[in-house]
């Protein structure tokens, strides 16, 4: 895997795990 | 003094132009398919341009309707809808864009790159832009019209509109990931495809504003998309995250939101004060004075950010410890901001000054930003908010930041980089003309404002009592004004492109990134294929 490829896996990671994770938070810890 | 110099027949190494490259299609499939960041950034600067006309054609009809009390023109409703695009339309399609265009053209240029590291996506990035446009005007005709719920879009308004809302929301989730992917496009170029020599602490400022916005993106936006997504699965999924009837709670859209919305104004402003950092140097013809305090001044004020987000809330009944938290974080951002204005001034200080429309453009947005983040710290004080909030205060506080701090430094990016994109020198003195309309008329808008906020009038309302007719009045004419302003700013980029003088090489003396020192102008179609050494 490219070092452009890894880097931009790492940052599309970060922004799945926002999205993801402030939806989880109110639906399943409430 | 004039910092037009003329330079042609200078050397200049490392760059690669005329050596039988293929150029770019015919035609429209030449910017329909396009990977190159320089047709992208331009690209992305017409989008930009097209939104701002249309955004700033809806701030006109709510202008038009305040100019005197009473209903004029619109009804209530339309009023709201045009508050809600407007809002929606200048942030997100106008003023985030024109930031993402400079950078397509501008950061593989100064870091030595031939190209954004994934030139298709960037491609895919521009291209949902118009797609999202489309939604969002499209919602106007659907049945019950545009949301009318402010651009915020706080529930439980949300929950009550019709369909045109999941218009916008679609619309804001493709924004969203426009905004994403072309973050994770210009960190991935930033970190991994700068020229040997180029270290992180030699970068020009603007790429460090757009690297540290480009995190900001990355971390914010996907709250938003979560916030929406959560108002779409209530809207027509059964579910009562933010509708109070089913157990849920309007507060924490709030938020939410605002936990999006603002590191939002630093992703607005961040990038603009990259290119006033270019800019004031160029024309005072000395370096930048605190290079590194300047990076970690940007950085503080990115990190700040996300600890501040209650401060546009202090009035939803927040226990007094959580205001007074918000209330010192918020002041705490006054320290940083002091920092770089300091810098920019201290650049200034016994520098070779000279005025050209760029170096207007950077000097209004030191003076007209520097009173906006001043009336921010007035309206971070809990006592004094609970007084302001929601009224034009607020309004005139954050066209401050928004119109003469992002638009004024993009107004100076346009003017300084306009002939290394074009080739072409813009007429200096419709520029000065064009700047001095904009100043003036700006404040005719907004500083009035101020006024109409302290005595108490409302924001987002289509009618108001007697007493505020007569700053409502000046703040109407101003706006017409300043709209006429904008089609001489039209007029000069046209003329620009097919009358203008040649620009030499480096036409402002002080300028000294790699686009200025390594390029020609105009920028050939492929740049740095060969890769520059930098010393």
């Amino acid at each position: 895997m490219s070092k452009n490829a890894r880097t931009a896996l790492i940052l599309a990671s970060i922004a799945a795990a926002f999205f993801v994770g402030i939806i989880a938070k109110y639906w399943l810890l409430r | 003094m004039s910092a037009v110099v003329d330079t042609h027949g200078h050397g200049h190494a490392g760059h690669d132009h005329g050596h039988g490259h293929h150029g770019p299609y015919g035609g429209i499939m030449r910017w329909i398919t396009t990977t190159n960041h320089k047709d992208i950034g331009t690209l992305y600067l017409w989008f930009s341009f097209i939104m701002f006309s249309v955004g700033g054609t809806m701030a006109l009809v709510i202008r038009a309707e305040l100019f005197e009390p009473g209903l004029q023109i619109v009804n209530p409703d339309f009023f709201n809808q045009m508050t809600t695009m407007h809002g929606l339309i200048m942030v997100f399609g106008a003023i985030m864009p024109v930031f993402v265009g400079f950078a397509n053209w501008q950061i593989p240029m100064m870091i030595g790159a031939p190209d954004m590291a994934f030139a298709r996506l960037n491609n895919w990035s521009f291209w949902l832009l118009p797609f999202a446009a489309t939604l969002l005007i499209l919602s106007f005709f659907m049945p019950g019209g545009a949301p009318g719920v402010g651009w915020t879009m706080y529930s439980p308004l949300t929950v009550q509109m019709g369909i045109g809302m999941d218009f916008t929301i679609f619309a804001v989730h493709l924004l969203g990931m426009s905004s994403i992917l072309g973050s994770i496009n210009i960190i991935t170029t930033i970190l991994n495809m700068r020229a040997p020599g180029m270290t992180l602490m030699r970068m020009p400022l603007f790429v460090w504003t757009w690297l540290i916005t480009a995190y900001l993106l990355v971390a914010a936006m996907p709250v938003l998309a979560g916030a929406v997504t959560m108002t779409l699965t209530d809207r027509h999924f059964g579910t009562s995250f933010f509708n109070a009837a089913g157990g849920g709670d309007p507060v924490l859209y709030q938020h939410i939101f605002w936990f999006f919305g603002h590191p939002e104004v630093y992703i607005i402003a961040l990038p603009g004060f990259g290119v006033i950092s270019q800019v004031i140097p160029a024309f005072s013809r000395k370096p930048l004075f605190g290079y590194a305090s300047m990076v970690y001044a940007t950085s503080a004020i990115a990190i700040l950010s996300f600890i501040v987000w209650a401060h546009h809330m202090y009035t939803v009944g927040m226990p007094v410890t959580g205001q007074l938290f918000f209330m010192y974080a918020t002041i705490l951002i006054a320290v940083p901001t002091g920092v770089k204005v300091f810098n920019w001034v201290t650049t200034m200080w016994k520098g070779s000054l000279s005025f050209e429309t760029p170096m207007l453009f950077a000097c209004g947005f030191l003076f007209m930003f520097t009173l906006g983040g001043f009336t921010g710290l007035v309206l971070a004080l809990v006592p004094i908010d609970i007084q302001l909030h929601d009224t034009y205060y607020v309004v005139a506080h954050f066209h401050y930041v928004m119109v003469a701090g992002a638009l004024f430094a993009a107004f100076a990016g346009v003017y300084f980089w306009i002939p290394k994109w074009t080739g072409r020198m813009y007429n200096e003195t419709l520029g000065k003309i064009h700047f001095w309309a904009t100043l003036i008329f700006f404040n005719m808008i907004f500083f009035v404002q101020h006024f109409l906020g302290m005595a108490g009038m409302p924001r987002r309302i289509p009618d108001y009592p007697l007493m505020f007719e007569t700053w409502n009045k000046i703040s109407t004419i101003g706006a017409f004004g300043m709209g006429l302003a904008q089609v001489l700013f039209f007029y000069i980029v046209l003329d620009t492109i097919r009358n203008g003088k040649p620009a030499p090489q480096l036409p402002w003396e002080g300028a000294d990134s790699l686009e200025w020192t390594h390029l020609p102008t105009p920028v050939p179609y492929h740049t740095f294929e060969t890769q520059p050494t930098i010393r």
